[in-house]
């Protein structure tokens, strides 16, 4: 365990993504602390240029766009954090589930998935946050989440299959114990690495997903969002006016974000998948 | 996307099947001509007057009779196909002759029209005074847009072959409702007509199928080609009123571009794609000191003429909503100034509350000091007084719940979803309820859904803009749309006024009072009377003036477009009422 830890702080990517996400984090807390301002409060003149008095200047609605980014990056974590939690676990039931069970329970759990993979998620993503009227962060993270669990899925599925005849599940089985016991101590450890990395990918597209989803429009209500400040930005005419600050920083906040996820990511596959160990 | 843009009904859709049919062969059409038209492109861009704002979607049909057909037969006083008797010039407030020449009152209940007996219709059969009674009694057969009209005519007839009486109800007396008719009946051909009707067996679901694809009608545009991204309307060269004006108009096409969203239709204005635009453009003065030969009606702020009042509706079945203390409270703590600043690009003057907007053609109406001691402005400590008068008191949360136990809020403030200017409005009420302790949620729906709430009662509180039209019957349009309760369809069925059913019986028979007026003293004892029962029970709230028209155009191809002090006299809009008078002065650059 210690030498992984050791592995991991050695690993460049490992530990950049940390400290990108380190800053992220340290801006979304301390910041509101200093600027205790309501973030929708419309403090200036509409697209006003960066200035002491606003720092990133000022969006379409005259609201000072920093303070919008510290609370709006806060809400996108959020969503990513729910949403990914929600499509990790999901996913990992039915997957373990039909891999696990196999036969028939398979046959229909895998053609669900199947299903759900075909038809594009953001599209179910669409239509669902048309059809749904009042929306609040924690509904747009659960349609999120579930509607971005069937690769999870499919991956668990195939590694239970795998693990399904190992000798230590044959002796699990023949001591007694039952599938439940069996999944958790027998078949989950052997998966979890996978887990964890599946969670931190999904939680970066959960991220990825709102924006887009509020770019259309179909965001939470009532809230600011790093999305929902890019569909103003761009309804209120933004680039028309050069009003640079108010559509790079999000823009840049979502995909560093998700950049340092990804690296993070990247970093913890080379633990856990030795073959590709610097 | 589209900047609040009035209040067009929401069955736009009806005949979707039959538009894709016919659609079909025009595009083919289209595109043949295109391929002809890319070798002359200079010439086409020097001929054709590239507007947009008029229309949002792609042509549902060109039928007046479905009462949402497309540009241009999409605003009842469009004259550039379909002309109607008169046309309403909203600058003077003057009735201009079109299709008659001249009209005269009798007696108080009669008046005489002279037809121009030089007009005739685009296939070459003059127009009669059988076509113009034809046209009234369809409203008399069908629910069509002039059908209301028949509760104030007793009778329309001919008099000799130019001349036609209206005869006006004596028990429903409205002068108003009858003049305005002269200007927004388009006036239809009866041979062309009677034909469709017959074919249709006279039922009107089967007549609204018909697409009318080539209109037969008097205009100086005919119907050239369409399909999902532009309408493109061609002179005619034939047109009956070349010898009433002297000329034809400039423009040989007028392609109306249907943009996808405000933005790009910006763009395009600013790049010299496009000539005319009635959309709001936010900052519009970047667009000349970014060196665009672009430019607005007024030379200076707040470079538009207002003529109309978005305004807030309250939905006044809602307990806390039903309380007009409450709704006095929000009144003043809305921040009005900041709406225009921000909101509205300060293309507006500060608004002050009233039934009336402040130009001069309608603040002759108002006796200003009966009103002043009623009218509110933004002031958050006389909002909280009379939150803690009426006992209202800040619970944990910083929301106020009344005495008999009705928090206030959270109420849902909605207005369709890309109307930015209308958008930002109402964030900036959310803003200002909360700091009184009323909460509310702004709700951004799609436009189909904006309307059916709206007019069905399923809301809150809900944006639009009382009678956002031009008309000679304003204010007392705007007034009776605000305050009329009189046949209006209740919670549930579709109204198209008085959408939180305000009910006042004192201000119901004002209402009556004043279309049969015509002395100016006593009209103005009515409306500031009106006027006064207004601010007093606040059924909505105006939050900014507006024009009806945003007027702004680039001036690279086409020039000569009204201006402030150009001396004709034409009102900054080109193709509603005397406004089309502008395209006869257009010349190119």
């Amino acid at each position: 365990m210690r030498s992984s830890l050791y592995i991991l702080l050695k690993s460049p990517k490992f530990m950049i993504g940390v400290c990108l996400l380190f800053v992220f984090f340290a801006f979304i807390v301390i910041y509101p602390m200093i600027n205790t301002n309501d973030p929708l409060e419309m403090v200036n003149m509409r697209f006003q240029p960066p200035s002491s008095k606003n720092i990133l200047g000022t969006d379409g609605f005259g609201r000072d766009v920093l303070l919008e980014m510290a609370h709006g990056t806060r809400t996108s974590l959020t969503v990513g954090v729910i949403s990914g939690l929600i499509a990790t676990t999901v996913g990992l039931i039915i997957g373990i589930f039909s891999g696990y069970r196999g036969g028939i329970v398979d046959e229909i759990l895998s053609s669900l998935t199947n299903v759900f993979i075909v038809i594009p998620s953001f599209i179910i993503l669409i239509l669902v946050s048309v059809s749904i009227q009042a929306k609040s962060v924690f509904i747009i993270a659960i349609i999120i989440g579930l509607t971005s669990w069937p690769w999870t899925a499919r991956a668990v599925r195939a590694q239970t299959v795998s693990l399904r005849n190992r000798d230590h599940v044959n002796l699990a089985r023949i001591s007694g114990f039952n599938t439940v016991k069996i999944i958790v101590f027998e078949i989950l450890p052997y998966i979890m690495s996978y887990v964890v990395m599946a969670f931190i990918i999904q939680l970066a597209s959960g991220i990825l997903s709102e924006a887009s989803v509020s770019m259309l429009g179909l965001g939470p209500s009532n809230t600011i969002s790093l999305g929902i400040m890019l569909n103003w930005a761009l309804l209120q005419e933004a680039p028309l006016f050069n009003a640079w600050w108010t559509l790079i920083p999000p823009a840049l906040t979502v995909a560093l974000i998700t950049f340092s996820f990804y690296l993070i990511n990247l970093g913890m596959d080379e633990i856990f998948n030795p073959k590709i160990r610097s | 996307m589209l900047a609040g843009c009035g209040s067009k009904s929401n069955t736009k859709s009806a005949d979707v099947e039959n538009t894709t049919k016919t659609g079909e062969t025009t595009t083919e059409k289209t595109q043949n001509e295109k391929t002809a038209a890319e070798n002359k492109t200079d010439d086409l861009r020097k001929e054709t007057l590239f507007i947009t704002g008029l229309e949002w979607g792609p042509p549902s049909s060109f039928n007046y009779f479905t009462g949402v057909a497309s540009f241009p037969v999409n605003n009842q006083n469009n004259m550039l196909v379909y002309e109607t008797l008169f046309m309403y010039n909203g600058l003077s407030g003057e009735i201009e002759p079109l299709l008659a020449e001249s009209y005269k009152w009798i007696d108080d209940y009669t008046i005489e029209v002279k037809l121009d007996k030089r007009a005739y219709f685009n296939d070459g059969e003059p127009v009669k005074i059988e076509d113009v009674i034809y046209t009234y009694e369809l409203g008399k057969r069908y629910d069509i847009l002039w059908s209301s009209l028949w509760t104030y005519i007793d009778s329309v007839e001919s008099k000799s072959d130019d001349t036609i009486i209206f005869k006006l109800n004596k028990k429903d007396y409205n002068i108003l409702a009858v003049t305005e008719s002269l200007t927004n009946v388009p006036i239809h051909p009866k041979h062309i007509w009677e034909k469709i009707e017959k074919d249709a067996n006279y039922d009107i679901s089967e007549i609204n199928k018909f697409f009318n694809e080539s209109p037969v009608a008097s205009g100086s545009y005919k119907i050239y080609s369409y399909d999902d991204t532009k309408i493109t309307l061609v002179r005619d060269d034939n047109y009956w009123g070349k010898s009433k004006f002297g000329k034809l108009p400039a423009p040989k096409y007028i392609t109306h571009i249907l943009f996808k969203s405000n933005d790009a239709a910006s763009l395009a204005l600013k790049r010299g794609d496009l000539d005319y635009s009635q959309n709001f453009i936010p900052n519009v003065w970047k667009m000349w000191e970014d060196g665009a030969e672009v430019r607005t009606y007024l030379e200076e702020a707040p470079y538009y003429l207002s003529d109309s009042m978005p305004s807030i509706y309250f939905n006044l079945s809602k307990p806390g909503l039903d309380n007009p203390d409450v709704r006095r409270a929000i009144a003043y703590a809305i921040d009005y100034k900041k709406i225009i600043d921000i909101a509205m690009n300060g293309y507006s003057d500060v608004v002050e509350p009233a039934l009336t907007v402040n130009n001069e053609l309608e603040s002759k109406y108002i006796d200003k000091d009966a009103i002043k001691p009623y009218q509110w402005k933004y002031d958050v400590d006389k909002a909280n007084e009379i939150l803690d008068s009426i006992g209202a008191k800040k619970g944990d949360d910083g929301i106020r719940v009344l005495p008999n136990g009705v928090r206030l809020g959270p109420w849902k403030l909605e207005c369709p979803y890309g109307w930015t200017d209308w958008n930002a409005t109402l964030e900036i009420i959310q803003q200002s309820a909360k700091k009184i302790g009323i909460e509310l949620e702004t709700y951004f729906p799609e436009d189909t859904v904006y309307e059916n709430d709206r007019n069905t009662g399923n809301f809150d509180i809900v944006m639009s803009t009382p009678a956002d039209v031009i008309t000679p019957a304003q204010p007392w349009k705007r007034a009776h749309d605000i305050l009329s309760a009189k046949e209006l369809p209740p919670f549930g069925e579709q109204a198209y006024w008085n959408f939180g059913r305000y009910k006042n019986e004192r201000a119901e028979k004002i209402l009556e009072l004043i279309p049969a007026e015509k002395d100016i003293e006593r009209l103005r004892k009515l409306y500031t009377e009106l006027t006064i029962i207004y601010l007093k029970d606040i059924p909505t709230i105006p939050l900014m003036y507006r024009p009806t028209y945003f007027f702004t155009v680039n001036e690279s191809v086409w020039t000569n477009f009204p201006h402030e002090n150009d001396g004709t006299g034409i009102p900054p809009y080109c193709f509603d009422g005397a406004g089309i008078k502008s395209l006869y002065n257009l010349k190119n650059k």
